[in-house]
């Protein structure tokens, strides 16, 4: 397919764009900030018959707080996210992912949506959003599910996702008064970067620093994002303290299965994901001794 | 000296329209008539074609033409010294980046097709990966005289004596990457041959004119009926000192029936086919004596020029010209060798040759200070040559040092003199902070052997103001600015009214290439050898308008002044042209030149040098491996600084380059293929790796240049390498000798000194 040969269509409405997707025997793909589609275009990967403009699609660009959920459409920008004062206060974690996004010009233009639909394991919102416990919902012409983040994703680039469907929800649990969370990268340069290794973190805490409950995920250490359980179960064994947080930052690198590749060897980013672990913790730990 | 114009914190006059995006570069253009041209690179890094079938391409609907090396009227080669790259491949491929068949078409769709129908036989051949490997018998040779490219031997004194001597000796080897250009623009520009033949390219390059002789010597074509425009440029950096594309731009202007062809190397292709820094290993051993007196240094620097030349000979011999540092060392077994392989073309870039041995002898300064338990400014300061002295490739340094005073300078700093305090203010506990220096040097001009000269013309024009013209090309780093300021202090007026014109073969003299750190102080004297016959000229007009004796002629700001009477210059234009007479002057210098060649040395000494010293502060994260540079003071001595604002530019612009080098930048080939292949794998600093940075330049005049200047353009990058090095040391105690120093080294090397003091505490 040349790219001369693909054709746009920008459909006005949600039901509209549903009904583009129905229409089968031919290659469709959505783009939204366009900011991973252009440039798989470019590189011959993704040539579509036709891309399913849905930039536009105001309904699905918001974030709201609704019952138990935190609610983010799948426009919403990453600019979006780090300006929002819902999320700033109840999904830290997130919001500092979202900073670590490319740059200014990427956070403009790219969407939450589209950072899911890539499904790169080196996604920088993918990890927080896996500790935030989020739900995507998932729709098409004549269907609606909503599945745990966990089991949307089954390879680099690969997702459960049908040719029909779109996701149209994010949902996530807001943190507890006492919940905090850190993102936490390692790039080769500290703007317009691609993870060598992320990890997000989110803490409810006791008092003191003792800590209740806390979610670890990795990204870029494995095929899609890993949970941390190892390292999870052991924030809650006693006070934080330096030497805690060392010993369970000692064993993060025997729960990720990283390759080689010319950004790092697979030996450092195991000793990373030790390290990032590590540092993340000392800074939550200070700044919930600051607030 | 007053003055009004030179030395002073004068406006880039190319600024505004830079900064508002106002100005087209030459890529930037569309014609309506324009066809698109595409350059077909080879599948292998080493094979032999055996069949090139061009016929499936040329029949696809908007295929103008489909050239290969059978359409070359001349000769079929390039190269600024030795032409051993093909222009389009004929029998064997050396590279990823060669070319072998060109195609134009009605869009830059089509024209990429049309590569994909051009069906190439190849047999592979085995792949010289490694130029130390293909110094061997067992290697393939890539060239009929074998893999070695060029030899310089540089010996003085009793290396062996000396050694066994010395209190002190160290000894280490250093890698340093295969740094990209990374301009903003990358290759690319226009052809079209008009329909009495007459051929002009426009192609962004450091010597219009020979570029126009390289593309008249393949095209077989006199040189007379070429025009080539090579300003302004989008950035080079040595980059485009060979030829890019312009030959391919001039075969395929010859087949589109006058319609002007346009080139543009994509990102991809750029990292491919254009030329980078040689990566290089250097074994360097450096011996002192306990007082800190450096008496010996022995170097093998071994450099990958990759399939083709360039200038690689040239970039060697610059290496071991300056692998002493700007010291007195008496006994030396200087040795370099540029190799061919399989790993893409390496050539020009800012430092030529001198980044990669920099690193490894300010290294040793640093060890040699610690292990002295001395002071690493007063062992520099000890060791320097002063103007006068003998340098360690034996010569005696006519021209100005500024070293010492650059020493002086960095010592009285706030960073260095406060230096354990700021070590101090760590952002967070894990993290490690250092503060260190280094100096350098680096050669003006071409060296012995080549010609160097500059030539500028003024013209007065109908509106009273003066066009300036200089081969040397406005590559970005504000030149215009200077022969601006240049002619407006000479000539008696306004800035504004100095036009400058630069890189046209039509339009300007040949004035020798924007390289090599020389087109400020060539460039600059030239126009200053042109003003004075505009003045002769406009006061002898004028007193023949006038009638009157020379003598009694007065320059004025903007006019001339007589017997109580004005003359405005747009009057002498008209008295000229009135009278036939020309309205344009010209001036010409030859760059000074030492008069005896260092035995085996390629072209040293130098007859100038441009001094540095840097002062650099990192922060280690001593958890990742991560280094941030957060200062740098910039100390150049550049002669008389012509405009301090321009200065500071390049001083920065440097600076940042070689926070790249030292820190991210390294173009990846595994076994003759790019691993590296744009800007997402290929890592420059952006704003937030920017730090502050700060240049105190030191004036130490140099007589032979205009107004006092020198070149500083490349060694504003240099010392900093060695100087980061160094800070990450006094940091963690880590040493690196393998560049980019990316987090993952420092992280291993903190790992590997970890491992250390746990087997000698045992
Ligand atoms: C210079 C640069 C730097 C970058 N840096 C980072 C970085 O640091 N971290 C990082 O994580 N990413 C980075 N990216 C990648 C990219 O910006 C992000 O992944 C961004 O969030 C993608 O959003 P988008 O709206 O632009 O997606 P698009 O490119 O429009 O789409 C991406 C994919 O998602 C699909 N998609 C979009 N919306 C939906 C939807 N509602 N339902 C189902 N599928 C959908 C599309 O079909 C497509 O497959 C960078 C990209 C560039 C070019």
């Amino acid at each position: 397919m040349l790219v001369s040969q693909i054709d746009m269509i920008t459909p006005s409405s949600l039901s509209e764009c549903l009904n583009q997707l129905s229409k089968a025997g031919r290659k469709h793909k959505l783009i939204a900030g366009g900011t991973d589609a252009a440039v798989r275009m470019k590189e011959g990967k993704w040539r579509p018959e036709i891309w399913i403009n849905i930039k536009n699609l105001k309904e699905l660009r918001y974030i709201e707080e609704r019952e138990d959920f935190i609610h983010i459409g799948p426009l919403t920008t990453h600019t979006d996210m780090i300006q929002s004062q819902l999320l700033q206060r109840k999904a830290d974690v997130l919001v500092e992912a979202a900073r670590e996004v490319g740059a200014t010009q990427m956070q403009n233009m790219g969407t939450i949506g589209g950072n899911i639909g890539t499904a790169s394991p080196a996604g920088d919102t993918l990890p927080a959003l896996y500790v935030l416990g989020a739900m995507l919902e998932l729709t098409s012409l004549t269907n609606k599910r909503t599945l745990p983040i966990e089991e949307f994703f089954t390879g680099p680039g690969r997702t459960v996702l049908k040719e029909n469907e779109m996701i149209t929800k994010i949902l996530i649990k807001p943190q507890k008064p006492n919940g905090l969370g850190i993102f936490q990268k390692l790039g080769p340069r500290k703007a317009q970067s691609i993870s060598i290794v992320n990890v997000a973190i989110s803490l409810t805490m006791d008092n003191d620093r003792k800590c209740a409950e806390g979610k670890i995920a990795f990204g870029s250490v494995a095929p899609t994002i890993i949970r941390a359980r190892k390292c999870e179960s052991m924030l809650t064994l006693g006070q934080l303290n330096e030497e805690l947080i060392q010993n369970i930052a000692k064993i993060a690198w025997k729960e990720v299965m990283p390759i080689s590749d010319g950004r790092a060897t697979a030996t450092y980013r195991r000793d990373m994901a030790s390290a990032l672990l590590e540092r993340g913790l000392y800074r939550l730990i200070r700044r919930w001794e600051n607030q | 000296m007053n003055t009004k114009w030179v030395g002073k914190r004068v406006q880039r006059i190319d600024g505004p329209e830079k900064v508002t995006g106002e100005l087209k570069y030459m890529t930037d253009y569309h014609f309506d008539n324009m066809v698109w041209g595409k350059v077909l690179r080879s599948e292998y890094p080493h094979a032999k074609i055996k069949s090139i079938d061009i016929e499936a391409a040329k029949n696809l609907p908007g295929v103008i033409c489909v050239l290969t090396h059978k359409d070359i009227p001349g000769f079929n080669g390039f190269g600024i010294v030795v032409p051993d790259q093909p222009v389009l491949c004929s029998d064997i491929v050396r590279c990823t980046g060669d070319a072998v068949a060109l195609a134009a078409a009605e869009t830059l769709e089509i024209a990429e097709q049309a590569l994909t129908l051009i069906k190439v036989d190849y047999e592979p051949l085995e792949v010289v990966a490694d130029a130390e490997y293909a110094l061997t018998d067992s290697a393939p040779k890539l060239h009929p005289d074998g893999n070695l490219h060029s030899h310089v031997k540089i010996k003085n004194g009793n290396i062996e004596e000396a050694f066994e001597e010395a209190d002190i000796i160290v000894e280490n080897t250093f890698f340093s990457p295969r740094q990209m250009h990374a301009f903003i623009e990358t290759e690319g520009g226009w052809g079209v041959m008009d329909e009495e033949g007459f051929l002009t390219i426009r192609c962004p390059g450091q010597y219009a004119y020979r570029d126009r002789m390289q593309i008249a010597r393949s095209l077989a074509y006199n040189p007379e009926r070429i025009r080539v425009i090579s300003s302004p440029i989008g950035g080079a950096f040595g980059g485009k000192d060979e030829i890019t594309v312009q030959i391919y731009l001039a075969l395929l202007a010859m087949h589109t029936n006058g319609r002007p062809v346009k080139i543009h190397l994509s990102r991809e292709e750029s990292v491919i086919a254009g030329i980078k820094r040689h990566p290089f290993k250097v074994k360097m051993k450096t011996a002192a004596k306990k007082d800190g007196t450096l008496v010996a240094n022995q170097v093998t620097a071994i450099g990958d020029t990759g399939a083709y030349a360039s200038l690689g000979g040239a970039v060697i011999a610059l290496a071991i010209e300056h692998s002493c540092g700007p010291y007195k060392i008496p006994n030396v077994d200087l040795e370099g060798f540029c190799v061919y392989t399989n790993n893409g073309i390496a050539g020009a870039f800012r430092g030529f040759g001198v980044n990669q041995v920099c690193m490894g002898i300010e290294t040793h300064m640093d060890m040699i200070a610690e292990k002295l338990g001395m002071n690493p400014i007063e062992l520099r300061k000890k060791n320097v040559y002063h103007q006068g002295e003998v340098s360690s490739v034996g010569h005696i340094v006519k021209s100005s040092v500024g070293t010492y005073k650059t020493l002086e300078t960095a010592e009285n700093c706030d960073l260095w003199k406060n230096r354990e305090k700021y070590k101090s203010e760590v952002s967070e506990p894990w993290k490690k902070r250092g503060v260190s220096l280094a100096t350098s040097f680096h050669g003006i001009g071409m060296g012995i052997g080549l010609p160097d000269y500059g030539a500028a013309t003024i013209e007065l024009l109908p509106d009273g103001k003066f066009l300036v013209g200089v081969g040397c090309e406005e590559i970005g780093g504000g030149n215009s600015t200077v022969y601006a300021q240049i002619a407006a202090e000479m000539l008696n007026c306004d800035i504004s009214n100095i036009m400058i014109v630069q890189g046209d073969t039509q339009r300007t003299l040949d004035g020798g290439t924007v390289t090599a750190s020389r087109s400020t102080y060539t460039g600059g004297r030239a126009v200053a050898a042109a003003a004075p016959k505009m003045t002769e000229l406009l006061i002898q007009t004028a007193a023949e308008m006038l009638n009157l004796q020379a003598s009694r002629i007065d320059i004025r700001p903007n006019h001339i002044a007589a017997d109580g009477q004005i003359i405005p210059y747009k009057s002498i234009h008209k008295y000229l042209y009135d009278h036939h007479q020309s309205a344009r002057v010209e001036g010409h210098f030859y760059l000074p030149k030492e008069k005896e060649e260092i035995k085996g040395s390629g072209g040293a000494p130098h007859h100038l040098y441009g001094y540095l010293t840097h002062v650099v502060m990192v922060e280690v994260d001593t958890l990742t491996g991560e280094t941030d540079v957060l200062r740098v003071v910039s100390i150049p001595d550049a002669g008389k600084v012509m405009n301090p604002q321009g200065l500071e530019g390049q001083a920065e612009g440097g600076a940042v380059m070689g926070i790249g080098y030292t820190l991210f930048e390294d173009v990846l080939i595994e076994n003759g293929y790019h691993k590296t292949r744009n800007f997402t794998d290929y890592i420059i600093p952006t704003i937030r790796e920017t730090p502050l940075i700060e240049t105190f330049p030191v004036e130490k005049p140099e007589q032979s240049g205009p107004f006092g200047a020198k070149g500083i353009g490349e060694v504003v990058m240099i010392p900093i390498i060695a100087a980061i090095m160094s800070a990450i040391c006094d940091a963690t105690g880590a040493r690196i000798f393998h560049l980019p120093a990316t987090p993952e080294r420092v992280f291993n090397a903190l790992k590997d000194l970890k491992k250390q003091k746990v087997q000698s505490a045992r």
